[in-house]
């Protein structure tokens, strides 16, 4: 295990720092963020610490946690073996200071780098709104593994991503049949898989794994980016016209108004 | 001179009567309550805002699954105003606008937002008429009064019963979006049509008549 140990910490706690504190937005000007925690470390069961405390207990590999509502603030974060006694030993991964600025929405990330070492990375998940019909995808190599191209229906729809970096698309809703080749090549490394890609959410798709343990793929969805439709339409015939009546009141009302001054016309000359 | 003196009467009574009877027999333009207060934002959870400071924290296998697959609605029916009509799930238009049925005999489900009965406004909308077509399925929707009842039925055979709270008729251009498309608060049915003054040079109409009905329990 002592390899698992080369993060560095002071190198973590700025990458983590860097990451996180971009995503801080005077227009969510909340006192919390919003933190989930993917589980990308393959055969690696953990136990994650936040400020000393157990956050997450025997988090296992290929999970996710549901989003966390934090406190804005400093964390110090921890990943333990999850079969050592509760706090105790060396951490695996460690990253002290950890801003996490209020209105944030980020996802934290435990994975092998493209050579095979365990790092964390925050990513900051984009929850602007997409337009009506339309759902935003997000690729995320955290595999151990060189550049990939992401294909959907066999075309490839992201090219060359590497570890760890993400491409997003904003696409129609709808479920895609999607794989993971090596960049350039047709060596397909995961699936084909369908991929519900849900109309107003954002779904991030994480390519994890390593060689030996194989590769897979890991789906966050985060809804709540939806539109609404401009408008309705509806008709153009004008058989509902609330108007059509309109015209035909005016020209009996005038008509009543002619007659009326007619008659007192005539009733002026005769007292005349 | 008699004569003349009765067509005075006559002639004014002609002049103000029509417009009077006109405004007086004419649908009344709005029903119920507003079309907004019949679909409310939901309340703020109550310490929303505020998180503890160690939150118990869920985990669930990430690896992709099919999506939670929803029944649709396939029939709406408005006894009342002899509204009972196919309905087929539609999407958005190249416009951005909602899209719509083609044959204006069906009525649309914008299978994007809630199915009736889940959480939020489900919106059903059809063509008020067609140049070609004549008048669409909900050509009536601008007299449904309140406390009409409306069935829908989904694609699994079950009907649901809806009672009308407000009909509306909104400009267009006004038409508050966020709410009648909204995915959250109390369940609610939205119908839609078109109607108001019809404007030749846009062969469109004015508004959109909206009514809104909430689950008959």
């Amino acid at each position: 295990m002592s390899t698992l140990r080369s993060f560095g910490n002071a190198a973590g706690a700025a990458a983590v720092l860097g990451g996180l504190v971009l995503v801080a937005s005077p227009a969510t000007a909340a006192d919390t963020a919003t933190v989930s925690v993917l589980h990308g470390v393959p055969d690696t069961p953990v136990d994650v610490y936040a400020n000393g405390e157990r956050l997450i207990d025997d988090f296992q590999p290929g999970t996710l946690t549901d989003p966390l509502t934090l406190p804005a603030g400093a964390y110090d974060l921890a990943l333990f073996p999850a079969d050592a006694p509760d706090g105790s030993g060396e951490p695996l991964l460690q990253a002290d200071d950890v801003a996490v600025p209020a209105g944030a929405n980020a996802t934290v990330v435990a994975h092998l780098s493209e050579t095979g070492s365990p790092t964390l990375t925050p990513f900051v998940n984009d929850t602007s709104a997409v337009p009506a019909g339309q759902a935003r995808a997000t690729v995320r190599h955290v595999a151990a593994a060189p550049a990939v191209d992401v294909r959907a229906g066999g075309t490839v729809v992201v090219s060359a991503v590497t570890n760890p970096n993400e491409a997003t698309l904003t696409v129609p809703a709808g479920t895609v049949s999607a794989d993971v080749v090596l960049a350039g090549t047709d060596t397909v490394a995961i699936g084909p898989a369908d991929l519900p890609l849900a109309e107003g959410t954002s779904t991030v798709v994480y390519a994890w794994g390593s060689q030996e343990a194989g590769y897979d793929l890991a789906v966050q969805t985060i809804s709540g980016g939806h539109s609404s439709p401009s408008g309705v339409p509806g008709g153009s015939a004008g058989l509902a016209d609330d108007s059509s009546a309109l015209p035909m009141v005016a020209a009996l009302s005038v008509a009543g108004l002619a007659v009326a001054g007619a008659g007192a016309a005539r009733l002026a000359r005769t007292r005349g | 001179m008699r004569p003349a003196a009765a067509s005075v009467v006559l002639g004014l009574a002609l002049a103000v009567g029509a417009p009077t009877a006109w405004v007086l027999t004419r649908p009344e333009a709005a029903a119920g309550v507003p079309v907004e207060q019949a679909l409310p934002a939901p309340a703020p959870e109550a310490g929303a805002g505020r998180a503890p400071a160690t939150p118990v924290v869920t985990a669930r296998d990430a690896a992709p699954r099919a999506p939670r697959s929803v029944v649709p609605p396939v029939r709406v029916s408005v006894p009342s105003l002899g509204v009972d009509a196919p309905v087929d799930a539609v999407g958005i238009a190249p416009d951005g606008q909602m899209e719509l049925p083609q044959a204006v005999s069906r009525v649309g489900w914008y299978r994007f937002g809630p199915a009736p009965g889940a959480a939020g406004s489900a919106v059903l909308a059809g063509h008020v008429d067609d140049q070609e077509q004549g008048p669409g399925a909900l050509l009536r929707l601008r007299d449904a009064a309140v406390g009409d009842e409306l069935t829908v039925t989904d694609a699994a055979g079950t009907g649901t019963r809806w009672r009308v709270v407000s009909r509306e008729a909104i400009t267009k251009q006004s038409l508050p979006v966020d709410r009648i498309f909204a995915r959250d608060g109390a369940p609610r049915l939205t119908l839609i049509t078109c109607g108001g003054p019809f404007l030749p040079e846009y062969r469109s109409y004015r508004d959109n008549v909206v009514v809104v009905a909430e689950p008959v329990r």
